[in-house]
């Protein structure tokens, strides 16, 4: 059976078990465990190991939806899950302290993912507070790589149409990029 | 005052308070691509029967509307158009934070021009993205994310562009406009590296996003 596998990254709190919950055709596997950084994030649970949801597809193939904790500690999994990993969905908390420093230091984290096009930026809590803006979101992204434009969308991890979105945005620019991505060397 | 649209020729003026009376957003999208361009810091209001003044803040890049952009009027009919200087560091036009600008020159922009070339976009030109419109936020079909994704990987005309997603160059130019009215648009005249060409039956079955979509009900 074929398999694809896609990340869910990003900070504690960011919504990646939430947004795997509303992709997966079967009951997500949690392991998530009491938060022992409330003082960072206000939140009683936090996943310790994986979250796994699945889409299947003509019972033939399957898209594995894999959550990984947010905190460093946990880097060792990373690791893991990237050298299979086809794509990568990065959630970020728009009301954080620095999002956007956040964001690119989960980049340069899964930074072959990044440069085959791999990746889509969520930003989550939007409509909270006044965080920076979506195109400041895309111009650290161009500054860091130019010529290399990822998609980044403001979301709400509860919204299933939303993250159905992400997740096919995250797969047709995979595939564009496999097909046009030699043409880029020109650039902008 | 009362408008029948019917009586109307689409897009052709007939002078009303200082601005063409006109069915449809061409025009609009014209006198906000100008603003846009223009450089310096102003206001605009559009008046739009039966849907209220429409303000636009370019400075924070928000508009304010009595009609939401879900039941976005695609033959709206309008009747006038006010512009008013403001300055960098002056009060915002209306209540921030409003909406995204984004939002409406996405729609405008996909609804003006009837599929023909926007006359800001000179006839033989490539277009390459510089940024994803947040299509979280605006409608749109996955035909659109698919363009958006050739255009975010290589540079192509918009008969290029139609030919590798398989839609009429109508629908392919009328995105273009909107990504260009957008401001998220590189343009060149450079030929590119390889020739674009239509995707094999092969590649369109090889397709994840193809499978996925089915698989979705998208």
């Amino acid at each position: 059976m074929a398999e694809h596998v896609i990340l869910f990254t990003g900070p504690m709190g960011a919504g990646k078990t939430t947004a795997i919950q509303n992709l997966s055709e079967i009951e997500v596997v949690s392991t998530e465990a009491n938060n022992s950084e409330r003082h960072i994030v206000d939140k009683a649970t936090t996943t310790v190991a994986l979250d796994y949801g699945e889409i299947t597809i003509d019972g033939e193939e399957k898209v594995r939806l894999y959550g990984i904790p947010g905190q460093k500690r946990f880097d060792f999994m990373w690791a893991i899950l990237k050298k299979r990993a086809e794509g990568m969905v990065l959630l970020v908390n728009n009301d954080a302290p620095d999002p956007i420093q956040e964001m690119l230091n989960f980049i340069d984290d899964f930074r072959e993912l990044y440069d085959r096009g791999g990746v889509v930026v969520g930003v989550s809590r939007s409509d909270v507070g006044t965080g920076p803006s979506l195109a400041s979101y895309s111009e650290a992204l161009e500054r860091a790589n130019p010529g290399m434009v990822i998609p980044v969308f403001t979301v709400d991890p509860r919204d299933g149409d939303q993250m159905q979105d992400v997740l096919l945005a995250l797969i047709v620019n995979i595939e564009m990029r496999a097909a046009f991505g030699a043409m880029m060397a020109r650039s902008v | 005052m009362t408008i029948d649209a019917k009586d109307l020729p689409r897009e052709s003026p007939s002078v009303s308070m200082g601005f063409p009376v006109t069915v449809g957003w061409t025009h609009a999208a014209m006198a906000i691509n100008s603003s846009l361009r223009l450089g310096t810091a102003v206001n605009l209001t559009m008046h739009v029967e039966m849907h209220g003044p429409l303000l636009i803040d370019f400075k924070n890049h928000a508009f304010s509307w009595s009609t939401p952009l879900e039941l976005f009027p695609v033959d709206a009919v309008h009747t006038g158009l006010e512009t008013s200087p403001t300055v960098e560091d002056g009060p915002p036009f209306f209540e921030l934070p409003g909406e995204d600008l984004d939002g409406l020159l996405w729609v405008m922009g996909i609804n003006s021009f009837g599929g023909a070339r926007a006359y800001w976009l000179p006839e033989g030109e490539r277009y390459q993205l510089t940024r994803w419109p947040n299509l979280t936020r605006h409608n749109h079909t996955m035909r659109q994310m698919q363009m958006i994704a050739v255009l975010g990987n290589t540079s192509a005309t918009t008969k290029e562009l139609a030919t590798v997603v398989g839609v009429e160059e109508s629908e392919a130019q009328s995105l273009v406009n909107a990504l260009s009215l957008m401001g998220v648009l590189y343009r060149s005249t450079a030929e590119p590296e390889m020739a674009i060409v239509k995707p094999t039956a092969a590649a369109k079955r090889k397709s994840l996003f193809g499978r996925l979509l089915k698989r979705l009900g998208r």
